[in-house]
């Protein structure tokens, strides 16, 4: 069973992100862009997914040679994007409230791919209580802690109260789990994704939160999966994955499997995939960076990999 | 209650059926709450099994047989062996063959899952009825989905949700006992997709194994409370009714 989920994940894994790689040239910021961002989700946060995505296959290195490379040529096209960091630094400086430069820089923070001027701005913006005590959903504010420690920010006098952030989550309810709802559902994938690190400290979920996960995942891969809702059933994957007794289900891999297209594209949902280049990579690109994660994690905890390196 | 029922009856033989329609439930007030059973109720219970009897002989389980007629053949037992439990010696015995096995469930997560889920304090595993075929450790099918992992299971479980009364035991209650998790997550599954009459008749078995003390991974009385205001239609109010008397919810 094991084995099998391995190769399945792997194969899913590598085919998602060389698909991120061959299409990563559509996923360019515009010549004309500035740190301002008219609309940072159009590109810049996409071209943030996929650094996230390579970082984790570097960060787990259970792929194969060609996989670290296409991870890495990613990694370096979406710095370059970036600006080589100056891009996030300027953003930074400019909006001292927005979350969006720590959280973008975490996945080269954990490659080692550092910006010293940001380092600095970020040691002392991320500090402040104004900063600290924006007003956003619980599970964000974890996003922010969770890139906050990546970057070595969690400590001293900065360090976040990890108990209280997953108290405060839809998930730190303990809520009924005949409840849940799509958006909800990502609340719940997010919250688990960044109290692990993605999978790389399982024990940062609470024992509690996660015997409750563990418990109730089975029943929401089946339902999503039921209604092709790829996007998050990848995710919810993703989340078995975090569990400290991982859950890696052979026919759940199977089917994402079967779903995903022989180019690698994995399809967010039952609908029709677009034939036009431009428009599958903006609709799939989310799924293929979710893919990869998944497959990534799955390789390396049916491997034996408890946690990456931090 | 039920004497009355066909007394009143415009026509008396779909009263009959109406009773055997309604299976074993016909005795829950009874077994339930405080009505009283009257040698009338027995004779029309009795004789609406004389008008439509069950089988002579009980059906092979599945997957051997075919599933619905068993089903049928479980719910003709357990009508006919609360005939004879309430209308005490019975004198022909039970009219009604005891079929034998329950719903396997082979789904090799279950046995892996082990914690206990928060909130609730229990400690269920899902493990296999007693007596029933145990799958073949380390080797499960890979082949997509089969006829006993939870999903199934848990609704065919819920098809049987007129054996969850008190009064009544056997190799289908040893499966619900054995399986707390596994229906609880088929009734969260149900409710999740909107297919309430399911999540009743399975909560129903969660109810009973409440009442019986087993630990549950869901409460399961905001979960009726739920249900009975999203659901609609006569079946779903029943096993409703019926999860909630079990529970003590309702008095009298």
């Amino acid at each position: 069973m094991t084995a099998s989920v391995t190769r399945t994940a792997h194969q899913v894994s590598a085919r998602a992100l060389t698909w991120l790689h061959t299409h990563r040239e559509r996923g360019a910021l515009p010549a004309d862009t500035t740190a301002d961002l008219g609309d940072p989700d159009s590109v810049y946060k996409p071209l943030g997914e996929s650094a996230l995505a390579a970082s984790l296959v570097l960060r787990e290195a259970a792929a194969g040679g060609t996989e670290l490379r296409l991870a890495r040529e990613l990694m370096d096209f979406c710095w370059r994007q970036f600006g080589d960091g100056d891009m996030l630094y300027e953003r930074l400086l400019r909006y001292s409230m927005m979350t969006d430069p720590l959280e973008t820089y975490a996945p080269f923070a954990r490659c080692g791919i550092r910006h010293e001027p940001l380092d600095r701005l970020l040691a002392h913006t991320s500090g402040l209580r104004s900063v600290r005590g924006a007003e956003v959903l619980p599970n964000r504010r974890l996003a922010v802690a969770n890139a906050a420690r990546v970057a070595g920010l969690d400590q001293g006098a900065h360090a976040y109260d990890w108990s209280a952030l997953a108290r405060a989550t839809w998930l730190g309810a303990v809520p009924e789990p005949w409840l849940i709802d799509w958006m909800t559902g990502y609340c719940l994938t997010h919250t688990v994704f960044h109290l692990t690190d993605w999978g790389a400290d399982p024990t940062g979920l609470p024992a509690d939160l996660a015997a409750y996960v563990t418990t109730w995942l089975p029943v929401w891969i089946d339902i999503w999966a039921e209604i092709e809702q790829w996007d998050l059933v990848a995710e919810l994957m993703i989340v078995g994955c975090c569990l400290p007794e991982p859950y890696c289900a052979p026919a759940d891999w199977e089917r994402l499997a079967r779903a995903q297209h022989p180019d690698g594209l994995v399809p967010r949902d039952g609908d029709p995939v677009a034939d036009d280049p431009g428009r599958r990579f903006e609709d799939h690109q989310h799924t293929a960076v979710v893919a990869a994660i998944a497959g990534t994690l799955a390789v390396s905890r049916t491997l034996g990999g408890a946690a990456g390196q931090r | 209650m039920v004497a009355e029922h066909v007394e009143r009856a415009e026509d008396p033989k779909a009263a009959l059926a109406a009773i055997r329609v309604v299976g074993a439930d016909t005795f829950a007030p009874y077994l339930l709450a405080d009505a009283v059973f009257h040698p009338q109720d027995a004779a029309a219970v009795t004789q609406s099994f004389a008008l439509f009897p069950p089988p002579v002989s009980t059906p092979d389980p599945p997957p051997a047989g075919a599933a619905e007629p068993w089903l049928v053949a479980w719910r003709d037992w357990a009508m006919a062996a609360l005939l004879a439990r309430l209308a005490e010696a019975e004198p022909d015995g039970v009219r009604a063959p005891r079929p034998t096995g329950a719903p396997v469930l082979t789904d090799p997560d279950h046995s892996q899952v082990s914690d206990a889920p928060a909130g609730q304090g229990s400690d269920s595993h899902a493990a296999h009825g007693d007596g029933l075929p145990t799958p073949d450790s380390g080797a499960p099918d890979d082949s997509g989905p089969r006829d006993t992992d939870w999903q199934r299971w848990s609704v065919r479980m819920g098809q049987l949700s007129p054996l969850a009364l008190p009064g009544l035991d056997g190799p289908v209650h040893s499966a619900a006992r054995a399986a707390p998790l596994a229906l609880a997550r088929g009734a969260t599954r149900a409710v999740l997709r909107r297919d309430f009459p399911t999540a009743a008749r399975i909560t129903r078995w969660l109810a009973l194994l409440g009442a019986e003390g087993v630990a549950l991974p869901l409460d399961p009385v905001p979960l009726l409370a739920h249900l009975r205001l999203h659901g609609g239609g006569p079946r779903l109010a029943l096993d409703v009714a019926i999860a909630r008397r079990l529970l003590g919810l309702e008095t009298v």
